[in-house]
């Protein structure tokens, strides 16, 4: 038992060691640029930003809208009762803002361009276009795993804010239509709720799981060895590793904050 | 040593399943067009990996254009990786882009400085001069496997390399175009001094084409030397590897 505690435990540090790694030289890769390929490179990179980030927001406008009605319509009915309607800005502040949206953008990034990456990547070592890429003396690094990480975590970046606006939006809708808050009383609120903290963590969380999905994603597709058969298994493990990274990462910076 | 292009120096590397091992000592010259044939399983593909540095041998060396593979870093913008074209058995192009933007990827990344119109047309000249123009903008998935592997060695040939290494060229090519692309490689060396390094399975117009023959059985070099020379000291069961067939004989006639 100890044992197999103790293999598992290094098996998840040399993991964690290993996205460590490939993150840092995405970082080195973007902050000292080579001279040859920056074109291309960019090339890359606005795809991925296209793809991750403006390809998302009619699902992300969605999904937020509905958060937000769905939260402000289960605040605007149980708080009153409670004698603290009042609150109902502060409680979309506390659900969306700091915690829903950062982790539902997350988890669309994940299921939509995380899966991508990882499956393009994995059948591109398959059918050796990985190799004929270095075999042309392109370093893959510079020119795939970097432009698609920066790219996702830009989008990530954009987009979790973007969440959280639309889901204060669509709390308003309900807040004005079903709970007759107006929109001076309710905005007030909202911004009373909000402090400077909240805004950062926002960021701060869509910067990390952005940074978090972005090279587990990259890491499983370039795993993919010789079969296709590795690609969805290495997906599958893409996207549930990514999940569970950002929820790490969401206590690890949540709970001395706030606790 | 100056004029040798690839030398395999004591090479010992496992073939696929690991059970046996390629051993080599071989020196292929400057300019020279060498063709490897032989069985499945002979090490033909990875003679190539070898000297495509994508294979490290277990001992011996490798040295390409007078480097050793192991210290050249991936990057390295001057690097001999670019002074050397490659297609393997799988043609790795890029599916998401088109047959053009394949092969203008490497002018693009490595010679930016050259205005685009020109590389555009550096690209359409060897797309028709292969018979690709008319596929410019089909992507891999929708080309057949010789389409796929003339837009390789399209690409291959981009930076103008000094040495080009393919395995098995020839696959999925009919008669006439192992012909045009065995003229095609001639052309490129009539320009400008190109050692080609080819594993082939067995007789073709590209082998025939070839300044010399290796003919490798079970990871050793068989017989190694002109056509002619090899025709005579190649083992029985080998022959068929390296003889024209009859019915080419007969059909030519």
């Amino acid at each position: 038992m100890i044992t197999w505690v103790g293999r598992k435990t290094i098996a998840g540090w040399t993991y964690l060691a290993a996205l460590a790694t490939l993150f840092a030289q995405a970082l080195l890769d973007l902050l000292m640029p080579a001279r040859q390929g920056r074109g291309e490179t960019f090339r890359v990179l606005i795809r991925q930003i296209l793809f991750t980030g403006v390809d998302a927001l009619p699902v992300t406008t969605v999904m937020a809208l509905l958060l937000g009605i769905i939260i402000v319509t289960q605040a605007g009915t149980q708080l009153p009762r409670l004698g603290a309607g009042a609150l109902v800005g502060s409680i979309i502040v506390v659900t969306v803002i700091r915690e829903l949206g950062p982790l539902v953008t997350a988890f669309i990034v994940v299921g939509r361009s995380g899966s991508a990456i990882a499956t393009e990547l994995g059948n591109m070592s398959v059918t050796r276009e990985i190799v004929a890429l270095r075999l042309m003396g392109i370093a893959v690094g510079r020119f795939v795993v970097m432009p698609r990480m920066v790219g996702m975590v830009l989008s990530m970046l954009c987009l979790t804010i973007y969440f959280d606006v639309v889901a204060v939006f669509g709390g308003y809708l309900v807040a004005d239509a079903q709970l007759t808050i107006p929109l001076d009383a309710f905005a007030g609120s909202v911004v009373r709720a909000l402090s400077t903290t909240d805004v950062l963590m926002t960021v701060l969380k869509g910067l990390g799981f952005g940074s978090a999905v972005a090279a587990v994603c990259c890491y499983h597709g370039l795993a993919v060895r010789s079969s296709y058969t590795e690609v969805p298994q290495q997906t599958t493990r893409a996207m549930i590793n990514s999940f569970v990274l950002c929820l790490l990462f969401d206590v690890v910076v949540t709970v001395p904050l706030y606790l | 040593m100056s004029d040798a292009a690839i030398i395999f120096e004591q090479v010992r590397a496992p073939m696929l399943g690991g059970d046996s091992h390629l051993e080599m000592d071989l020196r292929i010259g400057s300019g020279e067009w060498v063709a490897c044939v032989g069985p499945s399983r002979a090490g033909k593909s990875l003679m190539v990996e070898l000297a495509a540095g994508l294979v490290v041998p277990e001992s011996g060396r490798v040295l390409v254009l007078g480097q050793d593979w192991r210290q050249v870093p991936d990057d390295d913008p001057k690097s001999v990786r670019l002074r050397v074209g490659v297609v393997l058995q799988q043609p790795g192009l890029l599916s998401n882009m088109t047959l053009f933007n394949n092969v203008l990827l490497p002018l693009r990344y490595h010679r930016g400085s050259i205005p685009d119109r020109h590389r555009e047309q550096m690209v359409m000249s060897q797309l028709e001069r292969l018979g690709l123009a008319s596929l410019r903008d089909r992507f891999p998935a929708e080309l057949n496997q010789g389409e796929a592997r003339r837009g390789a060695i399209a690409r291959a040939l981009m930076l103008e390399p000094d040495l080009l290494l393919l395995d098995d060229p020839v696959a999925g090519l009919d008669a006439d175009m192992v012909v045009e692309l065995t003229t095609y490689v001639d052309e490129w060396r009539a320009r400008r001094p190109l050692t080609v390094l080819a594993a082939l399975r067995g007789w073709s117009p590209f082998v025939e084409a070839a300044d010399r023959l290796v003919v490798l059985h079970e990871g050793r070099v068989a017989a190694d030397g002109t056509r002619d020379a090899v025709g005579e000291m190649v083992p029985a069961p080998l022959r068929r590897y390296v003889d024209k067939p009859v019915e080419s004989c007969r059909m030519e006639r």
